[in-house]
């Protein structure tokens, strides 16, 4: 399944890419919100870290709907997706490749949102930085792991972006506080109460939605227009 | 072939639900003892917390019978989700919105990061979003299935969010967990009492909506058949 997986997400990924207007979308508008936001503070002040880190994530949850939109928009046309269905591979590989496409170019979009952060926000980088990494990596899989199950919702182009955004958002809740805590840390090195429950109740996160999404896609990935 | 009466029993437990809301008001106001610090404002609490209990209920209901659907595609399962959904959505608005209140007069704030609080907002804007989403103009075997995925979902992330909230900051006042300092005799059973008729409502109106809904599929069929 690892391998058909691999195969379904480099397929998208050259796809994607090759286009050159893959991830262009997703990056003008998570550099918008970020400069956007960036205007809420006077000429000189600095915002504070938490806040910094919650429009990095604003960003990224935004960024990761129009990722999925387009992945999965890459088959409706002239039926491709029966294609992919039709293949002798589990239909989990689908879930899993798109998942794996996903966080590329997830992760390729935060490497570009978080210099931008930094920069038009006025954050400093502190010892901290690296457990900030380890918990955008961890994050980004159960983010992931969601956008890849829900995203396929989009298949007929029944469901618009919006219809994703309002139901997926609310779920990320949980990841993104982590996320929020964890990267103001990582900014301003202050978390008083540590980061090894953000950390934990990521990992939940992630074992909880890679299950729900190995159990549930079938249901969501199907023939139908 | 499904029967399309309503059940006799369902508008007698609309009666019973009628009758013990209507006891509830007499020991909300009359006979449970008005409050020492917080004066009559705490009579809220009678409404918030079975609002807020059985909104949960609601969402567990949507879970069980999401997975219900799933697994049988019979459509009565699919029927009980949407209504319990709709039902949880109103009820935990309305314990938000008497949460707020209670947290303005006794914390001063309108909104607080409270997990409790938070849980429930959230799960809000979930099943919020689950109710637009049965509204979409998709096949009905695939609006079903789409549903009932993120019926199952939705629920899976209440712990975690509650448990992120929890981490975030705590000030909810625990009612039934605290030693000594909780409730007089009075209030407590008034409370229970008010638990008890909030459920013969939520019973009454959800199987109210799941009957209704049934019927609309089954009207939509017959409409079908009809043109064709």
């Amino acid at each position: 399944m690892l391998s058909a997986a691999l195969a379904i997400a480099s397929k998208d990924l050259r796809l994607l890419l090759s286009r050159g207007t893959g991830l262009v979308q997703a990056l003008l508008l998570g550099l918008l919100l970020i400069f956007v936001f960036s205007l809420s503070q006077r000429v000189g002040e600095v915002m504070g870290p938490q806040g910094a880190a919650a429009i990095f994530w604003l960003a990224s949850a935004f960024c990761q709907v129009l990722i999925f939109n387009t992945l999965f928009a890459i088959e409706e046309a002239n039926g491709a997706r029966f294609g992919l269905l039709l293949a002798p591979v589990p239909v989990q590989a689908v879930w899993l490749g798109k998942g794996i496409a996903g966080f590329t170019l997830l992760l390729c979009a935060q490497a570009v949102f978080l210099p931008a952060a930094i920069v038009f926000l006025g954050q400093t980088v502190s010892p901290l930085w690296h457990v900030g990494l380890a918990t955008v990596l961890l994050a980004d899989v159960g983010i992931v792991a969601l956008g890849a199950l829900l995203g396929a919702l989009s298949q007929g182009q029944a469901a618009r972006e919006s219809l994703l955004s309002i139901v997926l958002f609310p779920l990320l809740v949980p990841v993104l506080l982590a996320g929020i805590r964890v990267g103001a840390a990582a900014f301003a090195d202050d978390i008083p109460e540590g980061v090894e429950s953000w950390l934990g109740l990521v990992a939940a996160f992630d074992a909880l939605f890679l299950g729900a999404g190995i159990v549930l896609f079938p249901f969501v990935y199907g023939g139908e227009e | 072939m499904q029967t399309n009466r309503l059940s006799p029993v369902m508008p007698l437990v609309g009666i019973v639900a009628g009758l013990a809301l209507a006891l509830c008001q007499y020991m909300i106001f009359v006979y449970a003892p008005v409050e020492q610090t917080m004066g009559i404002v705490q009579k809220i609490f009678y409404f918030h917390m079975p609002l807020a209990w059985w909104s949960l209920i609601s969402f567990l209901t949507v879970f069980v019978a999401s997975i219900a659907f799933l697994r049988t595609r019979n459509w009565k399962w699919d029927a009980l989700s949407g209504a319990a959904a709709e039902v949880g959505v109103l009820f935990s608005g309305l314990a938000l919105i008497t949460g707020s209140i209670w947290g303005r007069h006794s914390w001063g704030v309108w909104w607080t990061w409270d997990p409790r609080l938070t849980t429930t907002l959230v799960m809000w804007f979930v099943y919020a979003g689950y109710l637009v989403l049965r509204t979409l103009d998709l096949p009905r075997e695939r609006l079903g299935t789409v549903s009932a995925v993120v019926g199952i979902v939705a629920f899976l992330d209440v712990p975690l969010v509650f448990l992120s909230a929890r981490l975030w900051r705590s000030i909810h006042p625990a009612v039934f967990a605290s030693k000594g300092g909780g409730l007089e005799a009075e209030m407590k059973t008034t409370v229970i009492a008010c638990i008890v008729a909030f459920g013969f409502l939520w019973v009454a109106l959800t199987w109210l909506r799941a009957a209704q809904r049934r019927m609309a599929a089954r009207i939509d069929v017959l409409a079908t058949e009809t043109t064709i």
